[in-house]
């Protein structure tokens, strides 16, 4: 069975006239990273709080359909069991920082879980050095730069040691070099520790090189659900407005003019190895 | 807001920013009653030099001076009022004796050491600990939890404060305009948005929360803990011989006005 599966899901919000999602029927494997895509209001967000249980149990609202996430039915599950499980990133890093130093927010949800003292501190460093930020270990959050805070953000939830780690929209504050080392962070923790990544994103050309598995979303629907080069490629990804990476672009301009490449590529280094190859046959 | 200023805690290491938050503040509780007991000027005065080698040691001179300056316009009005109404009741129309204006005095150098201690407790304790100290002393983690939230996000809410000001007025809102009920009028389309985005804000603090396990055990657990030391148990110890000094000299030695010392000693 896959670690993620959900089944027709629909949610409509206490306060909303139509659901949020709609028929949501998707399997995420173990060991997968997803990008998860869509303009903004497709109903993203709302997925990623089905994910971790916030909704219902946070949100209250109507709940139809099956969710299961790493064996655990969602609509059953209360949400600090869960929290143990799937760990959920946010998307201002300010938000969700509360302690005054970073190592005691670090510690904030195994203090919570009661993990013994020696434990925890073990834990702590692990996490802090997994994501690069031991040097920070002392200094006050609403210090550090946004780049910063959202890598304490991530050894927060990573403390946790969850089987899933959601991210939702972890890069919107920052500039593109925060970015990508955020990116990278993330990329690590699939790669090395085996986690699986659900990462809520538009910045597809930065994004898309590290996933195995794309899933747009529209108006609170799946449209496209796959393997990145398959997803890119299609005409109606364009067409709803997903940034869809400029490599991916390339190719379809120069297959309209006539300049077929071998294999659609997603990222910068697919484009110039095809190209290369296309330019020294000819 | 420069009283304030003296109430803000900076990162450093010094001996009594290392002492145990619970003593330090028992130390400061211990001031504040022997300051209430006397009324007389000389064990004021006294208790006026007491917190100085701790602002020496902790190296917060700055900071404690000016939260000494913000307390400055208090303590005159404490003084003038005090000194005035004394004297419009008792010596009126005679002029006013050595012993009244001393009473004054001391009545001002009251609020001054309350101001001054409060101002090095705050100056040398972080939050963090001050969250922990009230945490191992059995209060509710919740209440913790409010007490350490708020003071983490003071500076955050100040920014906030700060960039709606700037919208509002780059919308042509005059804050500084018309008399005094205009003036808070004004403050309206600035309070609004702040408290909606601070509603906003605690929302989102609140899905994060419940995200880490918030509420998973009763017994929750804690990565720090406090213990006292050796200078705490030394702090702890003067403060309780301080205590029973103070009640001693409060209960059978007379003290004279500081005016009959003086006269005393020019003869």
């Amino acid at each position: 069975m896959a670690l993620i599966e959900t089944e027709n899901l629909s949610f409509t919000y206490p306060s909303g006239m139509k659901p949020a999602v709609e028929d949501i029927s998707i399997s995420i494997e173990k060991g997968d990273f997803v990008v998860l895509t869509g303009p903004s209001g497709c109903g993203k967000t709302t997925l990623c709080r089905c994910f971790n249980g916030l909704i219902p149990h946070f949100y209250g609202g109507k709940l139809e359909g099956n969710i299961t996430v790493a064996g655990y039915n969602v609509a059953k599950c209360l949400v600090y069991e869960l929290a143990r499980h799937v760990g959920l990133v946010f998307q201002n890093p300010e938000n969700q920082l509360f302690a005054l130093s970073v190592e005691k927010d670090v510690a904030f949800g195994l203090e919570n879980c009661g993990m013994p003292r020696d434990d925890m501190r073990k834990r702590v460093d692990w996490a802090l050095q997994m994501t690069g930020i031991e040097e920070l270990r002392e200094r006050a959050p609403h210090e550090l730069s946004g780049g910063q805070q959202q890598r304490v953000a991530i050894a927060c939830v990573l403390a946790m040691q969850p089987e899933v780690m959601v991210f939702d929209e972890p890069t919107s504050f920052l500039d593109p070099l925060g970015a990508q080392k955020i990116f990278e962070v993330i990329n690590d923790l699939n790669k090395e520790l085996g986690i699986t990544v659900i990462l809520v994103e538009h910045r597809l050309d930065l994004a898309s090189r590290y996933a195995n598995h794309v899933i747009v979303m529209n108006e609170g629907k799946i449209v496209l659900d796959g393997e990145p080069h398959k997803v890119f490629n299609s005409e109606r990804a364009r067409l709803i407005g997903v940034g869809i990476p400029k490599a991916t672009r390339l190719y379809q301009i120069l297959r309209e003019n006539g300049l077929k490449l071998s294999k659609v590529p997603i990222n910068s280094e697919e484009a110039s190895q095809f190209l290369r190859k296309i330019l020294t046959h000819d | 807001m420069s009283v304030f200023d003296g109430l803000k805690f900076r990162k450093v290491s010094s001996p009594v920013h290392n002492l145990d938050p619970r003593v330090k503040f028992f130390f400061v509780c211990v001031l504040f009653v022997v300051a209430v007991m006397f009324f007389q000027l000389l064990p004021l005065l006294v208790l006026f030099f007491v917190p100085i080698p701790f602002v020496l040691v902790a190296r917060v001179k700055r900071e404690w001076i000016r939260s000494l300056k913000g307390a400055s316009m208090l303590a005159f009005i404490i003084f003038f009022f005090n000194f005035i109404f004394n004297y419009i009741y008792n010596e009126y129309p005679n002029i006013p004796s050595a012993s009244l204006i001393e009473y004054s005095v001391a009545m001002t150098l009251r609020f001054v050491v309350l101001v001054e201690t409060f101002s090095v407790f705050f100056l040398t304790t972080s939050p963090d600990l001050l969250g922990l100290a009230l945490e191992q002393s059995h209060v509710p983690y919740e209440f913790c939890f409010a007490f350490t939230t708020a003071v983490r996000f003071v500076p955050v809410l100040a920014d906030e404060a700060q960039t709606i000001m700037d919208a509002q007025k780059s919308r042509g809102l005059e804050l500084e305009r018309g008399n005094f009920l205009k003036r808070i009028k004004n403050y309206i389309p600035i309070l609004i948005p702040l408290i909606v985005s601070a509603i906003r804000r605690s929302l989102e603090l609140a899905e994060a929360m419940e995200s880490r396990a918030w509420g998973a055990t009763e017994k929750r657990t804690n990565l720090y803990v406090l213990r006292l030391g050796k200078t705490d148990y030394a702090l702890a110890f003067t403060s309780i011989f301080m205590l029973v000094v103070a009640i001693l000299v409060w209960r059978f030695v007379p003290i004279p006005p500081l005016s009959v010392i003086l006269s005393f000693l020019q003869l």
